[in-house]
């Protein structure tokens, strides 16, 4: 009901104001310039983000001060904290990093938009801005229209600035314009109720404008022109603060639990530090007084002491916030909860994919890469009980003879109601998110992406194969012809080394043990192989079994030469091709059929 | 001249493709290091006397090995070439 009325009312006060006053007109078309500005620079440095940023952003975020440091220099560089608070929730969604290192970026971010206050107050003002506005928007449109990445992205962040700077010109000269016809000024309200107000006015500002940058950068042209008092830009300033959350908690919407959870942080960080910029107000505004006079900011310069009192009044915030940090994940774990308390949901829906991954490739592509890991941990498990084994015996050290004896169930898994529950649904969505991303993706990247596509599809084979093999081993096992049981058995012990060595593969860092291992399974691959083996030969020869069994000996077979094929290939996929330093070179480092064949013969 | 054109000039003047090919060189070499060091470590422990099933099993592990190490040499003749 309420966002029905807003977005109208909105239009209504702004086609009133444009009516009643040309000038309000002009700072309006500033404020929209700006916010269009932002925009722009947001997409140009998305252009680059397509793994230096990723890159960055992962080494220096596995310390607290490290988050925060990180956090300070991105906002400062991209002036845009909804830009890192989006690309830090986007992060936490597909897994990358932790709460507390979100958080550590979100506080770090609120310290950067300072930097903006500085540059408006400190350049800003001074300076015909509008000067260096035009050739920056020529330069960037021309670029714009190149097709290079680099160059386009370029082209978009020049832009970005021009119109920033051009936005920032049509505030100041509105605002003087203003200044003749109305006195903004005489509407100041002083002490409590005025800080209240005021407020309640910044916050409402920010919302509407979606950017607390856009409204400190209002304030100070209203502030330099003198149609605002000094304390109620700094209650503007405070409710500007508070009012920029909601930037975070209308992109943490799509998000994972994580992300939801980070836009809460956000909230109480910037909530709680607003209030106690209001109690302690009257001590603050004192230091603020001492740190100008310190700094040789002269006593009137209200807009720099603004920009003052707006780096103090967050990084006191932040430095109030650093001993909790560990408190508020806690409190945030404990009281936002998502569908993940329910295991059973988990396993049969897709847990990394969300709509605030899609914002950058690598995050998109780190998310598919870890829901094909989950794709697997669950085929694993149905591959198991398919062939009757116990999961938690295969990863044991028990001997693989043992692991057949002790069966899973004595019941028949059925295989089709697991498929349906916990691949199918996961594998579509796989898909389906795949050729979402794919859109923003790079060859290079879309390359990548097939390839997790492919051993996804792998995986479900895999299931399938099983499917097609639970069939005769559930006939056969307690059949009184003791070669066709021992065959059957030979099946699957030659599958539960399978798994057992994709799991040690899984939890492997080192490369060169990776590709042994996996060249180990290859070589197994073959050696358990019946048909190529000559075993199934040297049966249907001395009778040993009957035709019937032979050709289902034969079928089966070939389906658990597929089984290990298929996952052999997932694995080098998803364990090696798309997150090592050897990229691209699984395939290439793994034996050959021939080179298999050549062991098999000299260990004969 | 064209943007296209422009940027080739820029990447071979500061050469990113090298360093490119450079990084995957490194990766590649400290993978052949790896792989020599386990093929001494397994040339090491055949010279001791184990199981029958053992010997066969490190025997088969060693092939694989040099199999490894040879392909990994021909990826890196490649990269210098």
């Amino acid at each position: 009901m309420l966002r029905r009325i807003f977005l109208p009312a909105i239009l209504i006060i702004l086609g009133y104001g444009f009516w009643v006053s040309p000038d309000f007109k002009e700072i309006a078309a500033g404020v929209a310039i700006f916010l269009f500005g932002m925009i722009t620079l947001e997409e140009g440095f998305k252009a680059f983000s397509g793994g230096t940023l990723e890159k960055i952003l992962k080494k220096s975020t596995d310390k607290l001060y490290k988050s925060i440091g990180f956090g300070f220099v991105a906002t400062a560089i991209m002036q845009s904290s909804s830009l890192v608070s989006v690309l830090t929730i986007s992060f936490i969604g597909a897994g990358l990093i932790g709460l507390t290192q979100g958080i550590g970026i979100i506080l770090g971010a609120n310290i950067g938009t300072t930097t903006g206050a500085w540059l408006m107050a400190g350049f800003g003002l001074k300076v015909k801005i509008s000067a260096y506005a035009m050739p920056m928007l020529a330069f960037g449109v021309i670029l714009i229209f190149q097709k290079a990445k680099s160059i386009k992205g370029i082209g978009y962040i020049l832009a970005g600035l021009g119109f920033l700077f051009l936005g920032i010109h049509y505030m100041k000269d509105g605002f003087e314009a203003f200044k003749e016809t109305i006195d903004l000024a005489s509407f100041a309200v002083d002490g409590f109720k005025g800080l209240l107000i005021f407020i309640g006015i910044g916050i409402l500002a920010t919302v509407v404008m979606q950017s607390s940058h856009a409204t400190i950068v209002l304030i100070l042209a209203a502030l330099s022109v003198g149609q605002i008092t000094y304390d109620n830009a700094l209650a503007l300033t405070i409710g500007a603060n508070i009012g920029t959350t909601i930037t975070a908690v209308l992109g943490s919407l799509s998000s994972n639990i994580d992300g939801k959870r980070l836009a809460g942080a956000h909230l109480i960080f910037n909530v709680v530090t607003a209030l106690v910029a209001i109690v302690l107000m009257n001590q603050i505004i004192s230091v603020v007084d001492v740190i100008s006079d310190f700094i040789g900011i002269a006593n009137d310069n209200h807009t720099l002491k603004l920009a003052v009192f707006d780096s103090l009044f967050k990084v006191m915030g932040v430095i109030m916030f650093i001993p909790f940090v560990d408190k508020l994940v806690k409190f945030l774990e404990s009281n936002l909860k998502g569908k993940e308390k329910q295991e059973v949901e988990s396993y049969e829906s897709v847990q990394y994919l969300n709509d605030s991954v899609l914002e950058l490739p690598a995050t998109a592509m780190a998310a598919i890469v870890r829901e094909t890991k989950h794709l697997y941990i669950n085929a694993f498990e149905i591959i198991a009980h398919g062939l009757n084994l116990k999961r938690t015996n295969i990863l044991s050290e028990m001997e693989l003879e043992d692991v057949i004896k002790e069966g899973y169930s004595k019941n028949i898994v059925d295989i089709d109601d697991f498929y349906e529950h916990r691949i199918k649904g996961v594998y579509g969505e796989i898909i389906d998110f795949a050729t979402q991303a794919q859109s923003k993706m790079s060859p290079e990247d879309i390359e990548d992406l097939y390839a997790l596509k492919i051993a996804s599809r792998d995986i479900v084979d895999a299931v399938k194969d099983t499917k097609h093999l639970q069939k005769n081993l559930v006939k056969y096992k307690n059949n009184l012809n003791n070669h066709i049981q021992e065959q059957y058995d030979g099946i699957r012990i030659g599958l539960a080394e399978l798994l057992r060595g994709i799991d040690v593969v899984s939890k492997m860092s080192e490369e060169d043990e990776i590709i042994v291992l996996l060249s180990k399974m290859k070589v197994n691959m073959q050696r358990y192989d019946i048909l190529a083996n000559g075993t199934l030969d040297n049966l249907i020869r001395n009778n040993l079994i009957t035709n019937e069994m032979a050709t289902s000996l034969m079928n089966d077979s070939a389906y658990a030469y597929e089984i290990s094929k298929h996952f052999i290939a997932m694995a080098e996929i998803i364990f090696i091709d798309v997150s090592s330093d050897i990229k691209n070179l699984g395939e290439d480092m793994l034996i050959s059929d021939e080179e298999v064949d050549k062991i098999l013969e000299k260990g004969d | 001249m064209g943007v296209k054109k422009f940027i080739e000039l820029v990447t071979e003047t500061l050469g990113l493709d090298e360093m490119k090919k450079s990084s995957k060189k490194k990766s590649v070499k400290n993978l052949l290091k790896k792989l020599n060091s386990k093929k001494d470590a397994i040339s090491k422990r055949l010279k001791a006397k184990l199981s029958k099933k053992k010997t066969k099993e490190l025997n088969e592990e060693m092939e694989i090995i040099q199999f490894q190490i040879k392909k990994g040499e021909v990826i890196l003749k490649k990269l210098n070439s």
